[in-house]
């Protein structure tokens, strides 16, 4: 399994402040790098063009989700072995890529998650946030019955076969539970790892709210009554 | 006949003409909210028909019905309209994917 065909998908919404330095540091993995831009108007392009990645441009600001399955669909037609989800506000650790890739590489999983709760996870979430993610996993329990330590962590890694299955609906921050829906349909085995996710005052500013937890669970009832 | 039965008549003829016209190629629709509309219009000119239906299903006043039937009928209608817009931005999403994958395609290509 060649780390060629190893892709890193990074979806982008007006990053411009930390975009490149995120860039940089995962160019020196021996993966390759899809950065979505998801109709960024504050020069993210230019920043990132004399960089040797795969930059795709969504002319109009779509959601997380929707550049996410730009990406995949993009990586699938590379015919892409696995790809790793990274998120582009800096918070995620480049070196906790190896680890979410193992149990692929192995044949263990179709899907891994990284984790914030489990033992050996360095995190400096802060006390709002995570009873908000705890709030999230019960709403995921309540409609996938999957009980995971952490919902919503964008930091993930899919092998060739999850990969073509992979179809994402939710446009948005919902998107994160349609994995759920995912494994429950395919029948996917996966795994969570423990991961490291530092929260500086930029993500912090960034990151979800906690209206964004309600609008999250109407569109995954609305996801469940029209899909 | 009073001044508000008039301009309800009005606005209910008003609206079966629109559908109408607008609906001549789906008939079954069109002949459902032409019948709905011609309904209404019976109420309004004998009010006290929506009256005697209501005291059968146990509520009190002819108006009170049709507020609560209105009340359904419309949160059915947001939840076609919704159904509707997802609709549209997934069509609108495969575009935009559609043409960031070309884009960066050729791109590549020409690069």
């Amino acid at each position: 399994m060649a780390s060629r065909d190893t892709y890193i998908l990074i979806p982008a919404y007006n990053e411009a402040i930390v975009i490149r330095g995120v860039l940089e540091s995962l160019l020196k993995l021996p993966y390759q790098l899809i950065l979505i831009d998801d109709g960024s108007t504050d020069g993210t392009e230019a920043l990132v063009k004399d960089l040797p990645i795969h930059y795709l441009r969504h002319h109009i600001n779509m959601g997380q989700g929707a550049a996410l399955q730009t990406g995949f669909t993009y990586a699938r037609r590379r015919n892409a072995e696995m790809v790793i989800c990274f998120d582009a506000d800096g918070q995620h650790d480049p070196n906790d890529i190896p680890l979410l890739l193992a149990p692929l590489v192995n044949g263990e999983t179709d899907i891994v998650f990284g984790s914030r709760f489990m033992k050996g996870a360095v995190t400096n979430i802060s006390f709002a946030r995570r009873c908000l993610v705890h709030m999230a996993r019960l709403v995921n329990f309540f409609f996938t019955g999957l009980w995971l330590s952490d919902a919503h962590n964008g930091l993930r890694a899919l092998n060739q076969e999850a990969l073509a299955q992979t179809k994402l609906l939710e446009n948005h921050s919902a998107h994160a539970s349609e994995f759920l829906f995912l494994i429950k349909k395919w029948n996917w085995k996966w795994k969570e790892v423990p991961v490291h996710i530092h929260y500086s005052n930029y993500s912090r500013r960034k990151g979800a709210k906690p209206a964004s937890g309600f609008k999250i669970f109407i569109d995954l009832t609305l996801h469940k009554l029209f899909e | 006949m009073s001044t508000v039965q008039i301009i309800l008549i009005a606005g209910l003829l008003l609206i079966i003409a629109y559908i109408y016209l607008r609906l001549r190629s789906a008939m079954v629709d069109a002949i459902v909210f032409i019948l709905l509309g011609l309904v209404g219009t019976v109420l309004v000119i004998f009010p006290d028909f929506t009256t005697r239906i209501a005291n059968t299903i146990g509520i009190g006043r002819g108006a009170d019905m049709i507020f609560y039937f209105s009340i359904l009928f419309f949160g059915f209608v947001c939840l076609k309209l919704y159904a509707r817009v997802r609709k549209l931005e997934q069509q609108l999403t495969k575009i935009i994917r559609d043409i960031a994958i070309f884009q960066a395609e050729d791109a590549r290509t020409n690069s």
